[in-house]
């Protein structure tokens, strides 16, 4: 899955070498950048996979955890040793979780490494007019790929939840990224509006900020706390199904 | 049984816990020790005194003033004639930096764009992260001297006396219960039009308690519960901010365009005398007073987004305004713009209105152009009056 990422920056970057100058303005942002600069590679190929690739992913990943054991019937065996249930529910959220802080990682240093491969690097012209070295722009890279991790916490806790609902993995994946599909098909509804302070997808196109002259932190730390906030909730959920279930597979 | 019922508990606490947390940080915070009461006369004393000259801070600025929303992405965004009505209809985030009378910068945060204004000593710059142009204007040298002559003039005492004998005949001030904007305590201004016709219901404007510097501003309309339009800081440090902020130079890569200041004595000059009575003419006319007031342009002097603009001396200001995006084609825009007056004019009896809660604008079929914050009504009277 973590090659199935690596492959959309590449994708973004041969195909913006091969085809004619991206007139200014057009398709994602940053798009017309890339042949000015190969570092804003990253940051368009994590645009573009914020909607739907890395929730795919996450989903997945997070949505495999038990109901993956418990669909080959090995959750049973896990459970003989006495590690007890708590832990085993922990372990597995820290799985999800290195998957969700890898995955945008590896997005962000494939599409740098590809895009100094084909296009020039130079100074990094930030949203706010300002250049930055080259240097500083990968720190930023990598604060950008750090803030996709925190927003993909939160969906990695539903996931968790969902599949300690099921014994059927694929159940627990779908509706996962579903639920991440709602998420942002509600946070598109204007009339919403109450709303989407809560969804935990409202934040995850505000990475941009980090791309301002100085660096806007708001955006971070609210994230930081609703992500903090769904992991909380969906993880004691997740305990108290897990905790009570009973293990017949 | 109870048993399994315990494991629950923390799945009901967890969302429990979030709630109080939310419901506690949304409660008002009880101000520890409440401002001195101060006459209305008397805050705006502090306003016109206060010497806060440096200041970062955030501003949050939403209207609900009953346009509709504009499009922020599509092929219709961004067109000129609708950039700058984006800004005053749309809920806008966007940071300010001041240092000195000299400097200052202006980021407008978009949707993964910016819009930036900086001003250092006689350079005024506009970028546009969108498209990534960047324009250029040269200040007149003497621009910092005269913003600094100006306030020698007058002193704070009197200019604040001298607001309120003007506001005084049609307007009410009082100073309503204390604030808090940024977590700062502040006075609340208000400015209640005593006309019963005005859409306007009430300005409250906020000052901070400690340095006069206004930190927000409120304007509901009359039948309206929540602010028709409201700008406010969301988080305020009174300090120089990083001076290289200032210092903008345009990114490698980007258009930059020089834009010529118009010379008035020059043009005052050089325009022929028919040429300057005609544009005496499309000055807009005052009728009636105060709140009441109704700006009346004659045939032609606006050019709505259907007609031809008239070849005029002067940049049409919605088509050179550089801090709008996407200045590059303006005639493709057009059928945008028609397409938006369209969808938020009315047909009235003779002509179109364009309803808002504060400012109603009456279209007529000869061309001239009605404006006020005043009822249709009293638009319809004005206009046949003349």
């Amino acid at each position: 899955m973590l090659c199935a990422l690596a492959a959309i920056p590449i994708l973004i970057a041969v195909a913006v070498r091969l085809s004619s100058a991206v007139p200014a303005g057009r398709g994602p942002a940053f798009l017309d950048r890339i042949t000015q600069n190969g570092l804003f590679v990253g940051v368009t190929a994590l645009l573009v996979s914020v909607p739907l690739f890395l929730p795919l992913t996450v989903g997945v990943v997070a949505g495999d955890t038990v109901a993956g054991e418990a669909g080959l019937g090995t959750l049973r065996y896990l459970l003989v040793a006495p590690a007890g249930r708590v832990r085993l529910l922990l372990v597995k959220y820290a799985g999800a979780v290195a998957f969700a802080v890898t995955a945008p990682l590896v997005v962000a240093l494939v599409g740098a490494a590809i895009g100094a491969a084909l296009f020039p690097v130079g100074p990094v012209t930030l949203l706010s007019g300002d250049s930055i070295g080259a240097a500083e722009a990968l720190l930023r890279l990598l604060l950008i790929a750090a803030y996709l991790a925190v927003s993909l916490m939160g969906l990695s806790a539903i996931g968790l939840f969902m599949s300690t609902l099921t014994d059927v993995p694929v159940g627990a994946m779908a509706s996962t990224v579903v639920l991440s599909v709602v998420s942002q098909v509600l946070d598109a509804l204007p009339q919403l509006d109450w709303l989407h302070p809560w969804l935990f997808s409202h934040y995850w196109l505000d990475f941009a900020d980090l791309l301002r002259q100085p660096i806007a932190w708001d955006s971070f730390l609210t994230n930081l706390l609703l992500q903090g906030g769904y992991i909380a909730v969906f993880g004691a959920l997740a305990y108290g199904r897990f905790i009570t279930k009973d293990v017949l597979s | 049984m109870t048993r399994k019922w315990m494991r629950w508990i923390p799945a009901v606490a967890a969302p429990a816990v979030i709630a109080a947390g939310v419901l506690s940080g949304s409660l008002p915070a009880s101000a520890g020790d409440p401002l001195p009461e101060k006459t209305p006369q008397q805050v705006l004393l502090m306003v016109a005194q206060h010497g806060e000259k440096s200041l970062s801070g955030t501003l949050e600025q939403s209207s609900e003033i009953g346009l509709p929303d504009l499009p922020t992405s599509g092929s219709g965004a961004g067109s000129p004639e609708t950039a700058w009505l984006e800004l005053l209809t749309g809920p806008h985030t966007s940071r300010v930096y001041l240092d000195g009378p000299g400097k200052a910068r202006v980021q407008v945060m978009d949707k993964m764009a910016e819009r930036d204004a900086v001003t250092n000593g006689n350079d005024l710059w506009f970028y546009n992260s969108k498209d990534n142009t960047a324009a250029h204007v040269q200040l007149p040298a003497d621009a910092a001297g005269r913003h600094a002559a100006r306030p020698a003039a007058q002193t704070p005492a009197e200019l604040a006396d001298k607001l309120l004998a003007k506001l005084d005949p049609g307007t009410e001030v009082t100073v309503g219960p204390d604030t808090r904007v940024a977590g700062r305590a502040a006075y609340n201004l208000v400015l209640t039009p005593k006309s019963d016709i005005s859409l306007l219901a009430s300005v409250a404007i906020a000052v901070d308690g400690e340095s006069g510097l206004p930190l927000g501003v409120q304007v509901k309309a009359r039948g309206q519960s929540g602010p028709a339009f409201s700008v406010a800081f969301s988080s305020l440090k009174l300090e120089a901010p990083d001076a290289s902020l200032f210092t903008f130079t345009p990114p490698p890569g980007a258009t930059v365009k020089e834009i010529p200041l118009a010379d008035h004595k020059a043009d005052a000059v050089a325009l022929p005398p028919d040429a300057r009575a005609a544009n005496a003419a499309k000055r807009p006319t005052v009728i009636g007073t105060g709140w009441e007031s109704v700006l009346e342009f004659p045939a032609g002097a606006i050019t709505l987004p259907n007609q031809t603009p008239p070849q005029t001396g002067a940049p049409d200001p919605a088509t050179a305004n550089p801090l709008q995006p996407g200045t590059a084609d303006p005639r493709g825009a057009r059928p945008g713009a028609a397409a938006l007056l369209e969808q938020a004019a009315v047909a009235v009896p003779g002509g179109k209105l364009v309803s808002t809660s504060l400012v109603n604008v009456l279209i007529l079929d000869d061309g001239r152009v009605l404006a006020g914050s005043v009822p249709l009504e009293r638009l319809q009277s004005a206009a046949t009056q003349r």
